[in-house]
């Protein structure tokens, strides 16, 4: 219960202020302007409001809005310094990108959001960067997109691409060398298996490998510069699925067993295709790139097939 | 019938059956079903050469005829079975197959009656014998018991049936008038006759003769009179044999199924497949899904006795084959040490699918491989979901989309937000779909038979010369040496062929038996295909 001190009658600008601060620091939610006016009844509304924007602009104290009204917040006293010495418009764009984590926020959307024109936009911007407080991080998905965000975060997966990206370029030498060492790895597996003559179930079961251990056996390997989680092996191992060169179960797992996530485990092993490839490969119409255009009695036609008469001579 | 299918149907008589039988099949293909007048009018031919290429047709069962659509009384309709002529193209297969599963009898039975169509079984034996007696050594010769032997098991396991009965119009027999002409729509199944697959009573002993070169003329009008002389006295009159088209088929699927397996798991499990297929072979309907339920008691007993498996490993095996997920075994109960059934119609698709997937890896490169595997196991996903499940850098995975796209291997699937399809506001899903693009890459295989055949007998044009040159050597050659010429003679004679042309006709020889061994494995693909698209249709 606070106490009603019988206080001077003190109109003190600074007076006010100090009030204001230690309202706010009492009610860290933040305060109305309600709060303040029962706290202060003698003071007047012009005293207040003019104590209230020096606050403001001096940075210490943040306006935020709610459904009933204004909110006023005492600022965190570092992120207070650091923008000391900007104006009121640099301020709002620093908290807007501020606010917009570590996905970054592009420039069109820095203007809808601040209202101010665009030449204006671009000047802060890159005062700001100049000061250090804010960087530019391109865009993985569309390559002439710059976002923003604070220095010191760092950005998001979906922003740079995560592990198979590496300055905004897709490596794909790097993943077709991990999908071939996953592939050997699983196929020597499956050999040995195949040969230790045990009977079929052990042998089958043999031949799998959890996907904990192909991680493993990557990470031994240091082929990779930058550290793969499970989940980026796991993405390796679906294209191989998709080359028809691995195939997949799962497994439940107790919760303590290594590797098992959510309790369950995924098992990987390598197979062999069902069929050789098929007959109508084996001849050129099969693979011939003017198919469709070619008739008989036709600019191009089968008697007068070059690509037939070279693989005849074959 | 669609463009492609009726071009090789064309190809396909010309080459076995001639230039008039061509000409009659294309155009009653087109027509559908015709009058025997309407025919012949609008082929411009005279009336007995279209009345005798019909019969052509007929005897190869490939033209089927009926009451018209003004009912028994108007003109008898003729139609085309096109599926039957486009058969032509697996004779070698069915001939080979013969041969590897009951030896050169069985081999030259079948060869006989593909080649006239349909045989009593008296005939096919008499003709198989002589040749076979023809190739033995001088002094032997084959005796007629064991080429009856060879045919009685050919139709025990239903490689051969008898024709079905022709119900003849206004005839005597009392059997004519209660059943009347089939419906041009529903033809009279070979399997409707109970007595499908049973063996006539013959009376046929003796042996092979052999033909002497020297009798030849003589010899041949002899043996023709012959034939007529003894079909009477056989006692098989009326009932001819023909090939069971079918059940090679069924063969030909067990085989592939058989083979997918041992080369995705290993040789016993597929000798277990092969031992469950055998031993349903002949009671399982043509069109099932699936074979007839197996105890695992019933397949211990019946496995080849060199595999020795004791029965908790045969135990291990078929659990591993119900839990592999091509799921060529399923398990359907519990009595009798486990129930098992092959799923005929999912190794069928699996099958297809696998040749879907061999032709766009071969044909654009083994990522689109991956992003066509990706969109058969996902259904449907977005550009963006594509390039991050395949791996493949944006700019790339866009490219190989497109061309597949372009080749209708891949659909586009629009998904709109707002009522108007505006472009910015619409998802658009990529998709594969299996069957439309088995019927697709049927329709290619077809056309690809047809540029095979047509590139052999444009080689052959090209070369007539030639061809004929060496022909007329080989004959002087041959009369040379009949009467007996001198070493210096021949030679002149052989040197007549000059060495370049000696060598063109080795190529023109080994061009063609490529074109001819290239069909064969086109024909594979054929059937496969062929077969998926057939097991989702409904059956008859």
């Amino acid at each position: 219960m606070t106490e009603v001190k019988v206080k001077k009658e003190s109109t003190d600008p600074v007076d006010i202020e100090n009030r204001i601060k230690e309202l706010c620091l009492q009610f860290p939610h933040g305060i109305t302007d309600q709060v303040i006016q029962n706290d202060m009844p003698h003071v007047e509304v012009q005293q207040r409001a003019m104590a209230i924007n020096r606050l403001l602009s001096v940075g210490q104290l943040d306006l935020l809005k709610n459904s009933n009204g204004l909110l006023y917040r005492l600022k965190d006293a570092q992120s207070a310094s650091k923008v000391k010495g900007s104006d009121n418009q640099e301020k709002l764009v620093y908290q807007i990108i501020e606010d917009a984590g570590n996905k970054g926020i592009w420039t069109r959307d820095i203007r809808y959001k601040s209202n101010l024109p665009l030449t204006e936009i671009n000047k802060i911007l890159k005062n700001l960067e100049s000061k250090k407080l804010i960087k530019a991080v391109k865009s993985v998905a569309a390559s002439k997109k710059k976002v923003y965000m604070l220095y010191n975060l760092q950005p998001d997966r979906s922003v740079t691409g995560g592990a198979w990206y590496s300055d905004q370029d897709f490596e794909s030498e790097f993943v077709e060398v991990l999908n071939q060492q996953c592939f050997k790895f699983l196929q020597s597996k499956a050999e040995a298996a195949r040969d230790s003559k045990q009977s079929p179930m052990v042998q089958r079961n043999s031949s799998f490998a959890t996907s904990h251990e192909v991680w493993k056996y990557i990470c031994e390997l240091g082929i990779s510069k930058v550290d793969l989680s499970m989940e980026d092996i796991e993405t390796i191992l679906n294209t191989l699925i998709f080359d028809g060169k691995v195939e997949m179960t799962i497994i439940a797992a107790k919760e303590g067993t290594v590797g098992s996530v959510d309790g369950q485990m995924k098992l990987y092993r390598g197979v062999n295709p069902i069929i050789q490839p098929t007959g109508l490969v084996k001849i050129p119409c099969g693979l011939c790139p003017v198919f469709d255009d070619c008739h008989e009695g036709g600019e191009i036609s089968p008697s007068n097939c070059v690509y037939m008469a070279e693989w005849l001579d074959f | 019938m669609t463009a492609q299918e009726v071009r090789l149907c064309g190809l396909l008589l010309q080459e076995h059956f001639g230039d008039v039988v061509e000409k009659v099949g294309t155009h009653l293909i087109r027509s559908g079903v015709l009058t025997l007048r309407a025919l012949a009018h609008e082929t411009k031919l005279p009336l007995d050469l279209v009345k005798k290429s019909l019969c052509v047709l007929m005897q190869h069962g490939m033209c089927a005829f009926g009451a018209g659509r003004r009912g028994p009384a108007g003109p008898v309709e003729y139609h085309i079975i096109c599926e039957h002529i486009l058969h032509m193209l697996r004779y070698p297969r069915y001939i080979y197959t013969a041969k590897s599963l009951y030896g050169d009898t069985g081999e030259l039975i079948v060869e006989e009656i593909l080649q006239r169509g349909q045989m009593t079984m008296s005939s096919t034996v008499k003709t198989v014998a002589d040749r076979l007696t023809h190739n033995m050594p001088e002094g032997q010769s084959m005796d007629y018991s064991e080429v009856v032997s060879a045919f009685s098991r050919l139709v025990e396991t239903h490689f051969l049936q008898r024709c079905p009965p022709m119900a003849s119009a206004g005839s005597s027999s009392s059997e004519a008038v209660n059943t009347p002409l089939p419906v041009v729509t529903q033809p009279t199944k070979p399997e409707d006759h109970p007595e499908c697959y049973r063996l006539p009573y013959i009376n046929l002993t003796g042996q092979g003769k052999r033909r002497r070169s020297s009798e030849d003329g003589e010899a041949e009008q002899r043996a023709a009179k012959k034939t007529k002389t003894d079909n009477s006295e056989r006692g098989d009159e009326g009932i001819y044999w023909q090939v069971n088209f079918q059940r090679f088929h069924l063969h030909f699927r067990d085989q592939a199924i058989i083979s997918a397996v041992s080369c995705k798991l290993d040789q016993t499990s597929s000798e277990i497949v092969r031992t469950m297929l055998r031993m349903s072979e002949v009671t399982t309907p043509a069109h099932a899904a699936f074979t007839q339920a197996l105890s695992a008691n019933e397949i211990f007993r019946a496995l080849p006795f060199s595999y020795n498996i004791a029965r908790p490993i045969l135990d291990q095996y078929l659990t591993l084959l119900v839990n592999d997920p091509m799921e060529f075994v399923g398990r359907t109960g519990d009595s009798g040490g486990g129930m098992y059934v092959v799923n005929l119609h999912r190794a069928l698709a699996n099958l297809a699918r696998a040749t879907l997937e061999s032709v766009v890896q071969e044909r654009f490169g083994s990522r689109s491989a991956r992003i066509f595997r990706l969109l058969l196991r996902k259904r449907h996903l977005e550009q963006k979901q594509v390039e991050d499940f395949a791996m493949v850098p944006a700019k790339e995975a866009k490219d190989m989309l497109y061309t597949l796209l372009s080749e209708n291997l891949v659909q586009l699937q629009e998904i709109p937000k707002t009522p108007d399809y505006a472009p910015s506001r619409t998802f658009y899903l990529y998709t594969v779909n299996q069957l439309p693009t088995a019927r697709l890459l049927l329709q290619h295989c077809y056309k690809t038979v047809g540029n095979l055949i047509e590139r052999r007998l444009y080689e052959t044009k090209e070369n007539k010369r030639l061809l004929e040159k060496s022909q007329q050597i080989e004959a002087i050659l041959a009369s040379l040496q009949a009467t007996g010429a001198e070493a210096a003679q021949l030679t002149e004679v052989e040197e007549m062929i000059t060495a370049p042309e000696r060598q063109q006709l080795e190529s023109l020889q080994h061009h063609i038996n490529k074109l001819d061994s290239s069909e064969n494995q086109v024909d594979e693909t054929i059937f496969l295909l062929e077969s998926y698209i057939n097991s989702t249709q409904a059956p008859p």
